[in-house]
């Protein structure tokens, strides 16, 4: 192995010219802007570290935190519930589910629309008064008054944590689904012929060996999920209404930066950002690499 | 080995160069392309109004004219960067109200008021608050509109007959011209079940046109007005009263509800199925500008047509406007004035223009021709241009900031939260200071 | 590994297996079906709708087809022109997903395989790029393509696929279950070269994951707006995203029909492509599981 050394650089080479090119430039200069009171025109005023010390004492950036782990937590809970569980019905060989991959594509499509499109439609059916959603919860009696779905922090924290949930649970399984299959089929052969029941095929077999999987998962889906603005900024009014529990993290970015032209504290809130999301990533490798180590020793 | 593996390296390269050879094909293409352009005007903006103009102005003038739509909604995030860099800038753009005062300090638009253009001399053509809204801060002339865009209140004929003896809009706006006067007419309607207005946002443009002043003065303060305070009141006094049918602007209840009779629910927590069911109303009047006409009752209650009316409410207000001007690095700064100039006082244009849209221009010589001619069918042949060119003499020019859009936003959105009850008057005035100051630091909150 | 020791001990009890699973299938079809529903209902709306007047569209829901699609059609064809729209897109979306499929792939069979310095220090660093939100970085990127001359062309549509750090993370991650190093010892004991390993031996076993990774790449590419919107200027160079955003920027926006039909052209096509190729990566997938 020792001979193959410099080999690696060969082939991470093209990646890494191409990233430099292309990344290093804007985050660099978004570091600066921290520094800087900058409207996105003109010339950029050095202030020092007047950015920094504003976002330490800022209610709504706090409060921007906390509502995008609500929102993120609940949706992150279902959607890898929920493709957990179909990937176990799926890996399952004693139930041979058929249409696999009808399903597959199926449960996909949600994540094919655009999310600008995605908001329009949920807003014409979350309407409280018009809208279809009431208007079948109460049909069937689940309800017995139309529910304002956006007006209430609550329940636009829950409306939007779902429609997330809809939108990634089926990429989520096929995720899932690639990593099953790089598993092999003894193994599954193996656990059926020794009468393993479901539950210990899954934990046992299914769960250890899709660790790496299920790492990338929570990696990416932290990172996309501390990221989420679009949805909530196009249902509602843009500022996170109702009460402002749609406010995350990077919508309050966005409007600091967009709409009141302060670039140089939304690039420091790009930051804090930045340094939140190394934090619970770390803490999600080493929390994924302990209960690794526990189980083999 | 070390050839093999230097292949990835050679495949990049390949790979790198064939597409920027790919690329500079294209750049020659648009470079010949720029070359022919020479005489391709470039337009830019965020709706199409503009296309029947350029097609005008081309054959005018045998050149060619490239209009680039970008959603409104998009249009300061794909501006900022050209116009900053200037790289693909246009020749022309136009810019509306809600970011016209954040651009006409900046030097995007070329200074009108200097040689050749000598904006300055027109200025007793145009109706005061536009003309004055196209200025920066030291008085020069960045853009200039042909509309004006002054607001009434649009209603249905037929109610007004059945429920306050009268369809005139003179005699309905004397009883709307106070608060009092407005409220009194609410009580009536909602007495026969109808309902004033959709909803309580609709009384924003009367409380921001009411004792005029900029939100923010030349020492960076916040002016909260008396009548500002009292939109809280208002609101609330319609929401409390059931002057108003839940049908917030843009919904697809508002829509609806100008075609006819929508769902109402009184307050959700106290409606019980059977009502639900039957519980229906109608809203009588919409406060809308000059385009609501066109672009948002004539589309939605198309079957109504001519039983409208419009109106004045308490306070002259006005809602929206398009500007335009040359961008500051244009190569082609006369075809592009030559192009301002047709939008903005080409009589002959302009004639044709308010003929075929209906839309109300801010340059006199050509109103005071025109005005008489026109008659709506519509509004049950009303004649809405005179109507709106009074409305536009009354509106205070210089009072709209760049920071107007937001803050009347965030006013709004605690007004809301009032109504709703979710907060108290002096909390959601509080907070309403607070998300001032949190998002412009500089300005000085009471 | 427990579950082959304890099977020593398990006996095993077909029938009762037998009972339970012929309950639950029932449960859970049912539940599959009604998430194929909810998956599928809006595409339905759409579809509809873009057959639907406007008027109709404003008066409420419906499940069946309007008689407008034609005039629809003819609506917002007068505004734009869909085809090239989506045929810019074709170009780019392919482009990107083939590079981002190659060289992701390179990258991660380097960092999988070979031992070198600095290569956990190069890995947490592509991570950490991964965080940092992107917003911010528009004005910066626009002023990089204008310094390098590429704007108005789809170079920085295409070339940034080379790097896709999240698409190298999961064929890591995927390399480091299916990926055994006595495979590797075996080619290079015939003689093979490195980049013909991974040519022959490495990237078929990474091809069902890259397939799933592509998917996502090719859509995500397909559906970018924003980025498109701010570097091309020349309006037969737009992307389909960007071309719905002009005819949202016109007076086609108030036909709902003709939006919707132009939503549903840019959508019903990848749609019909992502079911056709799904079918591909399942082959490929079953193929991969055999082998592994």
């Amino acid at each position: 192995m020792k001979k193959l050394n410099h080999k690696g650089y060969y082939f991470i080479a093209p990646f890494f010219a191409i990233f430099l090119v292309f990344n290093i430039y804007p985050v660099l200069l978004t570091f600066y802007y921290t520094f800087t009171r900058y409207e996105g025109y003109g010339k950029p005023e050095f202030i020092g570290l007047e950015n920094y010390t504003r976002i330490l004492t800022d209610g709504y950036f706090l409060e921007a935190f906390i509502n995008t782990w609500k929102i993120w937590g609940l949706n992150f809970a279902l959607q890898l519930g929920i493709a957990l569980f179909l990937a176990a019905l799926f890996s399952d060989l004693r139930y041979r589910i058929k249409g696999i991959g009808f399903f597959r594509a199926v449960f996909y499509l949600p994540n094919l629309i655009t999310i600008s499109s995605v908001a329009i439609l949920f807003n014409i059916m979350l309407d409280w008064q018009h809208g279809s959603i009431n208007m079948f919860l109460m049909k069937i009696g689940l309800i017995s008054d139309p529910i304002n779905w956006l007006n209430e922090p609550a329940t636009a924290q829950i409306s939007v944590a779902l429609i997330l949930t809809w939108m990634w649970f089926g990429y989520t399984f096929i995720v899932l689904m690639a990593g099953v299959s790089g598993i092999p089929g003894e193994l599954y052969e193996a656990a059926l012929i020794d009468g393993a029941n479901r539950w210990q095929t899954f934990v046992h077999i299914t769960l250890p060996l899709l660790k790496p999987i299920m790492l990338y998962v929570m990696i990416t889906s932290l990172i996309g999920g501390l990221q989420l603005f679009d949805l909530p900024m196009l249902i509602t009014d843009g500022l996170g209404a109702p009460e402002g529990s749609l406010n995350t993290m990077v919508l309050y970015l966005y409007n600091q930066a967009f709409r009141y032209n302060n670039y140089g504290y939304a690039a420091t809130i790009a930051y804090a950002l930045f340094l939140i999301t190394v934090i619970f990533s770390v803490v999600t490798f080493r929390s994924m690499y302990r209960t690794n180590a526990k189980k083999e020793g | 080995m070390k050839k093999r593996l230097s292949w990835s390296l050679l495949l990049t390269l390949i790979l790198g160069v064939g597409l920027l050879a790919g690329c500079s094909d294209s750049g020659s293409a648009s470079g010949d392309g720029d070359e022919a352009d020479d005489d391709v005007l470039k337009v830019w903006s965020f709706t199409d109004e503009l296309k029947e103009p350029i097609k005008t102005f081309e054959e005018k003038n045998g050149v060619k004219v490239e209009l680039t739509i970008v959603p409104i909604a998009d249009y300061p995030t794909k501006l900022k960067p050209v116009l900053e860099s200037g790289v693909g800038a246009p020749d022309v753009f136009t810019g509306e109200v809600a970011f016209l005062k954040q651009w006409t300090d900046r030097d995007y638009w070329e200074n009108l008021s200097q040689e050749p253009y000598n904006a300055d001399e027109l200025e007793g053509d145009y109706i005061d608050y536009v003309y004055d809204l196209g200025k920066d801060s030291e008085g020069n002339v960045k853009a200039l509109s042909w509309q004006t865009t002054p607001g009434g209140i649009f209603y249905k004929r037929s109610i007004a007959k059945e429920v306050l003896g009268t369809d005139d809009p003179d005699q309905l706006g004397e009883m709307m011209s106070s608060w009092d006067g407005l409220f009194e007419v609410g009580e009536q309607l909602k007495a026969e079940g109808y309902r004033l207005f959709p909803d309580e946002g609709a009384i924003r443009w009367f409380a921001k046109g009411e004792d005029p002043q900029p939100w923010v003065n030349e020492d960076d303060e916040l002016i909260m007005t008396d009548a500002k305070l009292n939109y809280f009141d208002h609101a609330k006094k319609l929401r409390e009263k059931d002057y108003t049918a839940f049908a917030p602007e843009w919904s697809p209840s508002w829509n609806a509800s100008m075609s006819g009779p929508i769902a109402y629910n009184g307050g959700w927590e106290e409606v019980d199925e059977d009502a639900a069911a039957s519980d229906k109303t109608e809203v009588f009047s919409y406060a809308l500008p000059t385009w609501g006409l066109h672009s948002v009752l004539k589309p939605n209650a198309e079957d109504t047509s001519g039983d409208w009316g419009v109106t004045t409410g308490p306070v002259p207000y006005f809602w929206g406007g398009t500007w335009i001007g040359i961008y500051s690095g244009s190569e082609k700064k006369d075809l592009a004035w030559d192009f301002v100039q047709m939008m903005t006082h080409d009589e002959e244009f302009l004639t044709d223009w308010a003929k075929e849209t209906g839309d109300v221009l801010s340059y006199k010589p050509v109103n005071e021709k025109i005005k008489d001619e026109f008659s709506e069918p519509f509004l049950n042949g009303q004649n809405n241009y005179t109507f709106f060119l009074d409305q536009a003499k009354k509106i205070e020019p210089g009072i709209v900031t760049k920071y107007d859009q937001q803050i009347d936003t965030l006013l709004g959105a605690q007004v809301l939260e009032y109504v709703d009850g979710k907060k108290t008057k002096e909390e959601a005035i509080e907070e309403f200071y607070k998300q001032v100051k949190n998002a412009y630091p500089e300005i000085k909150t009471p | 590994m427990k579950t082959e020791k304890k099977s020593l001990n398990v006996p095993v009890n077909k029938q009762g297996l037998k009972k339970k699973r012929s309950f639950s299938r029932k449960a859970i079809y049912t539940l599959l079906i009604l998430l194929t529903i909810i998956s599928i209902v809006p595409f339905y709306m759409m579809i509809i709708n873009a057959t639907r007047e406007n008027q109709a569209i404003l008066g409420g829901f419906s499940f069946l087809p309007g008689s407008a699609l034609i005039e629809n059609y003819r609506t917002m064809m007068d505004y734009v022109n869909i085809w090239n729209g989506f045929k810019n897109s074709l170009i780019v979306s392919v482009s990107v997903t083939v590079l981002s499929g190659y060289f992701s792939a390179l990258t991660a069979f380097g960092f999988a395989v070979y031992e070198f310095k600095g290569k956990n220090l190069l890995f947490i660093f592509m991570l950490l790029m991964m965080m940092v939100p992107g917003q911010l970085g528009l004005i910066g990127f626009y002023e990089l393509n204008n310094a390098i001359g590429t704007l108005d062309t789809y170079i920085p549509l295409i070339v940034p696929a080379i790097a896709s750090p999240f698409v190298v993370f999961f064929l890591r991650q995927y390399l480091s279950t299916t990926l055994h190093p006595s495979l590797l010892e075996a080619a290079r004991m015939d003689g093979a070269g490195e980049l013909k390993i991974f040519h022959t031996v490495a990237l078929p076993i990474m091809m069902p994951a890259v397939a799933t990774m592509s998917i996502f790449t090719f859509i995500g590419s397909w559906n970018n707006y924003i980025v498109p919107l701010v570097v091309l200027f020349s309006p037969e160079k737009y992307t389909l995203p960007v071309l719905m955003g002009f005819l949202k920027g016109s007076q086609v926006a108030t036909n709902l029909g003709s939006m919707y039909l132009g939503i549903a052209i840019s959508v019903v096509p990848i749609m019909i492509a992502f079911l056709f190729f799904s079918k591909y990566i399942i082959s490929s997938i079953s193929a991969g599981s055999i082998k592994g």
